[in-house]
């Protein structure tokens, strides 16, 4: 059984519906890639999963309808997600930001070490622990984002555009990071990507949004494959 | 020099109260980007109730924390039943229901406890101390010290503790702080209640001075409002200096000026909020609008 599964989600803001009956899942401790244009409905599929939206049909997570439940109690079932624009708290410092993400955990030596290992792999925050965060740039941003969400120690994350903004050399770094958090701690990530290359080559499985539809779907190879898919998002 | 000391001193003591309540406003406004015009009156009525408690022989040093037990609760229950169900609304609808709240709490105080200034005890004896040759009064002294400790105690629990800084992270990014497992409307709930109990110690503290009746806040929030101003409006630390330095301000130009004596006291504080409005809109420890994208 996949770790989540969405069925035939309709979704919208007030009177104009973005999702027009999804279906996709995400099996335990894998990557599935979400593509698709701008405004096919991507951040409005990750927002109904956390309850952002409105939605109607059915999203399962380890087995559990999230039905009617706030964003809140959803995440606390072991779901993180790093919102478009990355949800940094910029009034606060990097460090309570970083603790935000672990303060719900109650294994106090398992968190001390998943700290360490969040400095390991971005060691630029131990820098700036202590600085305010809307002083970072829009790379470090992006890594005090993953690092909350990896200290949440979810099941499943929920990736809005990592690479939005950022220089390709910071991006291949946080993709390298993200694969890492995958394969050691078997979190399964949905990624949301414009860079569809990096996206597919990441994933095991992809789906392609087409105006609040799932257009084409598949494992990512067989994506890779694809002519009308290589053409709209790959470009060649 | 003597008696400058004396007046700077009473003056700490008057700003300590101003500050609290001071303090309660800018708690709320960083929670919701709205003053509450009820604040002065939530604090009157937490007063009546530890006068009730006085009046029915439970020692002062019981019912002050009794009191701010009942204020937090207080400001609790007036977060979900009054603010709750506006919460989204336009925030010109907000100030007209707080407006309508202060209203409704002075209305209530009058009908239960009538409009006659009532004398309300004070647990520090009225005698002086001399300090360094000046004869400062042991009711300031303890004023000063019951300010210092509430707004130490809130410092700690807002700066230190993970309530603190859930608190701080709904107040400020309701949003993504959902996505972190906070439940933001009870954080903001807890601000309200938190709000009422420091406003509580404002009330509790200046009704000795100025006897305790539904009106008793009507000047003191003016006061606040200045403190609040002057220290940025949404800085807690800005708070409590304004406040410190109004009530100083305030007391030095009423003994000093002439022509400002006792009546016009409130005038002074007027002119400070415009005098930072114009100069510093900002206030001493606000920060300007000014964002990195």
């Amino acid at each position: 059984m996949a770790l989540l599964e969405l069925e035939e989600v309709r979704a919208g803001y007030g009177a104009t519906s973005v999702l027009h009956g999804v279906s996709l899942s995400v099996p335990e401790g894998q990557i599935v890639s979400l593509l698709g244009a701008n405004g096919a409905g991507k951040t409005t599929t990750l927002r109904s999963i956390t309850g952002g939206v409105h939605w109607t049909g059915d999203i399962r997570f380890a087995g559990r309808s999230l039905r009617r439940m706030h964003t809140e109690d959803v995440v606390r079932c072991g779901i993180a997600h790093v919102p478009e624009g990355r949800g940094i708290l910029t009034e606060l410092t990097v460090d309570e930001n970083l603790k935000l993400g672990s303060y719900l955990r109650r294994d106090g030596a398992a968190v001390r070490k998943d700290y360490d290992r969040v400095f390991e792999y971005f060691p630029v925050l131990r820098e700036r622990r202590g600085l305010s965060a809307s002083t970072l740039s829009g790379g470090e941003q992006q890594m005090l984002a993953l690092a909350r969400a990896f200290l949440m120690k979810p099941r499943l994350m929920l990736l809005d555009e990592p690479s939005l903004g950022l220089a390709p050399l910071i991006v291949r770094a946080i993709f390298e990071i993200i694969r890492t958090i995958n394969t050691e701690d078997r979190v399964a990530v949905l990624l949301v990507e414009q860079n569809a290359r990096l996206a597919l080559e990441m994933s095991s499985d992809a789906y392609v949004l087409e105006v609040g539809r799932v257009a084409v779907s598949g494992t990512s190879s067989e994506l890779k494959g694809n002519d009308a898919v290589r053409r709209s998002y790959l470009g060649y | 020099m003597q008696e400058l000391l004396q007046q700077i001193v009473s003056g700490i003591a008057t700003g300590g109260i101003f500050a609290s309540l001071a303090l309660a406003l800018v708690l709320i406004y960083n929670a919701m980007g709205l003053v509450n015009f009820a604040q002065g009156e939530m604090a009157m009525l937490a007063t009546f109730a530890a006068f009730t408690l006085i009046n029915r022989g439970v020692s002062y040093w019981i019912a002050f924390p009794l009191t701010l037990v009942i204020a937090f609760a207080g400001g609790i229950l007036i977060q979900r039943i009054v603010i709750r169900p506006v919460e989204r609304a336009p925030i010109l609808t907000l100030v007209i229901v707080t407006l309508g709240l202060a209203t409704l709490l002075n209305g209530l105080a009058g009908f239960f406890f009538g409009y006659l200034p009532r004398s309300f005890p004070s647990p520090f004896s009225a005698q002086t101390a001399n300090i360094l040759g000046a004869f400062v009064s042991y009711q300031d002294l303890g004023v000063i010290a019951v300010t210092a400790v509430v707004l130490v105690a809130i410092y700690l629990l807002l700066q230190h503790t993970t309530v603190g800084l859930t608190m701080r992270a709904a107040a400020h990014h309701p949003e993504p702080s959902r996505l972190l497992g906070v439940h933001v409307s009870w954080m903001l709930a807890l601000g309200w209640g938190l709000a009422s109990a420091v406003g509580a110690v404002s009330g509790i503290m200046v009704a000795p001075i100025l006897l305790l009746e539904p009106n008793m806040m009507q000047t003191v929030i003016i006061y606040a409002f200045a403190a609040a101003v002057l220290g940025g409006i949404e800085s807690p630390l800005g708070a409590v200096v304004g406040g410190v330095i109004v009530g100083v301000t305030v007391n030095l130009a009423g003994a000093y000026l002439p022509f400002v004596g006792g009546d016009l006291q409130l005038a002074v504080a007027l002119a400070i909020i415009v005098a930072v409005l114009v100069l510093k809109p900002n206030g001493l420890f606000g920060r300007p609008n000014v964002r990195r994208v």
